[in-house]
């Protein structure tokens, strides 16, 4: 098997992670190659429109689980391929020099039992580390099930340590994943949680859920990512739309994975995690999904209308953050630039105020965009459903969700 | 302030340009334009001139010192690729040595709400190429780059490489100014040369890595998932001639 062939295999059974960011380290270097940038760099786009930023492959693709929903199931009949520790070296390094990528992803399928495939990440990784001396950025996953010690030695080597708990309820888990149960991932979140430092996983902890695979509702999986980032501070919760790789009957099978649902989870994960909101701001007991046609934050906003329109030149930080098209850097701009003189509506758009959403919930100096009789639930949620379906804007949108920190 | 018809000249270099419009300021000339005697083009109805000769980096220096915020605006906006960058300049330290460091927050002001753009912008495409870049390996073993980027970002690169590869030695050439930033035993030069006949001699490994990549690159997308839309606006079409797994895109236009 060429180099090429093993590459072709083990990236194919690594792609459908999502995880891509490569921030929130600053790593740097005085007898080495690499460092790592603190708000990370996209090095290319897939024609899927995503974000390549590291080398993101597997160790191997051999397992010894059969978690239904995955490519690299014991029970698929496809090719298998291992990397050795220093195949994977050369090709890293080979790619960073060249400018290709950010550093290394490393995951792998469970060879013989979790320690002994821990124990092979972490040669891979100190031999990167050490004698290639590398110092670009490394996210490696840890494997569920493998000894704490070995969590310890893989985090001073990487930049981000993870597990993913993949399906939000242990109900869907014990369906499609027999193999794992919730605690095994807990307990990677928690040692990394309490061991994290400036050279322990400097980058943080995330996680991916897959999204449409199970009956699992928006309420169970906003639940369950509010908890992790609560628990374990995460620093990312990612959402997969799911992607029919296996024929099986426990598994729906989609035509299209659901990217609209994916896209406005995305949506309310940033109102949780910049916004203050929380889950049961969004969604309740009776209400347990998402607007598919109109994003959560000018949801709530429809739904708490009584609170609007708000004077921009006199609403504080908090309230000018729950005005939809106005985020947490337009809102800083705002109150500073307000200091000096009043502003209106035309000022805003200077500030990156998204005015064609903003303009319906907003006064500048006690005046309304448009006769005063219009600022009404039914006529609004109208106007906010067709900007969204404006495609340019959409696809944009979507995927600027996946940079970190912007 | 004194209106006039003249169109003041400076060197093209930034130091240059600082204090010719200080000098300006100072005299209280709010002059027609400013222009890089480089490309300056000689017309019938205006008259140009040169008021100092002083290019020392004294008034530069002295900027960054008191406010580096300030002095990174304009610095953006002289590397930009705006055409009134000049005069944009002018105008926003004439209102700066007004108003102080609260400059910034008068976007009221054109002039402000301009250079905050530009820099944005600016910042914005060095932040790009510092992903986009592609280095290819000399049979020297020189790490080989070619760029056109819209602004004048060569520095930021380099320094961004220098930080990066310390380790290496390396060539960054801006097609379009024709420029060279040269970095070997850890130091960058910085030329104006122009390539055109030289001949690149790759090393062996080469070709090997680029095809391994180009593999990574084009197994890594979900099929389930296309949307060449959304990678051309992350991935502007003006780069691709350069990146070396979008090259040979170019002519199917999906
Ligand atoms: S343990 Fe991981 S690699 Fe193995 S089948 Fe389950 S999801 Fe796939």
């Amino acid at each position: 098997m060429t180099l090429k062939d093993k590459l072709t295999i083990l990236a194919d059974g690594a792609k459908y992670d999502a995880s891509c960011s490569s921030s929130g380290s600053s790593r740097s270097n005085c007898d080495g190659t690499g460092n790592a940038s603190i708000s990370g760099i996209c090095h290319s786009f897939s024609s899927d429109g995503r974000c390549i930023s590291l080398l993101k492959i597997l160790m191997t693709n051999c397992c010894i689980f059969d978690c239904k929903y995955c490519l690299n199931r014991k029970s698929n009949n496809i090719k298998r391929a291992i990397f050795s520790p220093e195949e994977i070296c050369e090709i890293t390094m080979n790619f960073y020099r060249r400018n290709y990528i950010e550093g290394l992803f490393l995951s792998s399928g469970i060879i013989k039992n979790p320690d002994y495939t821990m124990e092979k990440l972490i040669e891979t990784i100190y031999l990167l580390r050490k004698k290639y001396n590398f110092h670009g950025y490394i996210h490696c996953k840890a494997i569920p099930g493998c000894s704490s010690y070995l969590l310890k030695k893989l985090g001073n080597l990487v930049d981000r340590l993870s597990a993913n708990v993949e399906l939000p309820t242990n109900k869907s888990l014990k369906l499609l994943a027999p193999n794992k149960d919730n605690k095994k991932v807990t307990n990677i979140m928690q040692t990394v949680r309490e061991n994290k430092n400036k050279y322990f996983v400097p980058a943080g902890q995330s996680t991916q859920l897959i999204i449409g695979a199970t009956t699992d509702t928006d309420y169970d999986i906003m639940k369950n990512s509010e908890n992790l980032y609560q628990k374990y501070q995460l620093k990312r919760v990612f959402y997969s739309a799911y992607i029919p790789v296996n024929k099986d009957k426990m598994l729906p099978m989609l035509k299209t994975p659901p990217l609209k649902r994916e896209h406005r989870l995305y949506q309310a994960d940033w109102l949780l995690r910049y916004y203050h909101y929380k889950t049961s701001d969004l969604l309740t007991i009776d209400n347990q999904n998402l607007n598919i046609l109109i994003d959560p934050k000018a949801n709530w906003a429809l739904n708490h209308l009584n609170e609007f329109p708000k004077e921009i030149n006199k609403a504080s930080y908090y309230e000018l953050l729950k005005i939809p098209g106005i985020g947490p850097t337009s809102a800083k701009r705002i109150i500073k630039s307000r200091a000096y003189y009043p502003l209106e509506l035309n000022d805003l758009k200077k500030m990156g105020v998204v005015l064609k959403r903003a303009k319906y919930f907003i006064l500048c100096n006690g005046k309304y965009f448009m006769p005063s009789k219009y600022f009404q639930k039914q006529f609004i949620y109208t106007n906010l459903v067709l900007i969204d379906e404006e495609p340019k804007n959409n696809s944009s949108r979507q995927l600027s969700l996946f940079y970190e920190n912007k | 302030m004194k209106t006039n018809n003249y169109i003041y000249l400076y060197d093209g270099s930034f130091s240059h340009l600082l204090n010719t419009i200080a000098n300006l300021i100072k005299e209280q000339i709010k002059p027609l334009n400013i222009q890089n005697e480089i490309t300056y083009q000689n017309d019938l109805f205006s008259t140009a001139l040169k008021i100092t000769n002083d290019t020392t980096d004294k008034l530069s220096y002295k900027i960054k010192k008191t406010n580096p915020y300030i002095y990174d605006l304009i610095l953006c906006s002289y590397l930009s690729a705006e055409e009134n960058k000049e005069l944009i300049i002018y105008y926003f330290l004439l209102n700066a040595y007004k108003y102080g460091a609260k400059i910034i927050y008068m976007r009221k002001l054109k002039c402000v709400s301009k250079i905050l753009e530009i820099a944005k912008y600016v910042h914005n495409e060095a932040h790009k190429m510092k992903g986009f870049l592609r280095f290819q390996e000399l049979k020297s073993h020189f790490l080989f780059a070619l760029v056109a980027p819209t602004n004048d970002i060569l520095g930021f690169l380099s320094n961004h490489f220098q930080k990066r590869l310390p380790k290496e030695k390396w060539i960054i050439y801006d097609e379009k100014r024709k420029k060279m930033a040269i970095y070997y035993q850890n130091k960058i030069y910085i030329t104006n040369i122009d390539i055109k006949n030289i001949k690149l001699l790759f090393s062996k490994d080469e070709k090997e890595m680029e095809q391994l990549w180009i593999t990574f690159f084009e197994t890594v997308a979900i099929k389930e998932r296309k949307n060449y839309r959304c990678q051309r606006n992350f991935m502007p079409k003006k780069y691709w001639h350069n990146i070396i797994e979008m090259r040979d895109k170019i002519e199917n236009n999906n």
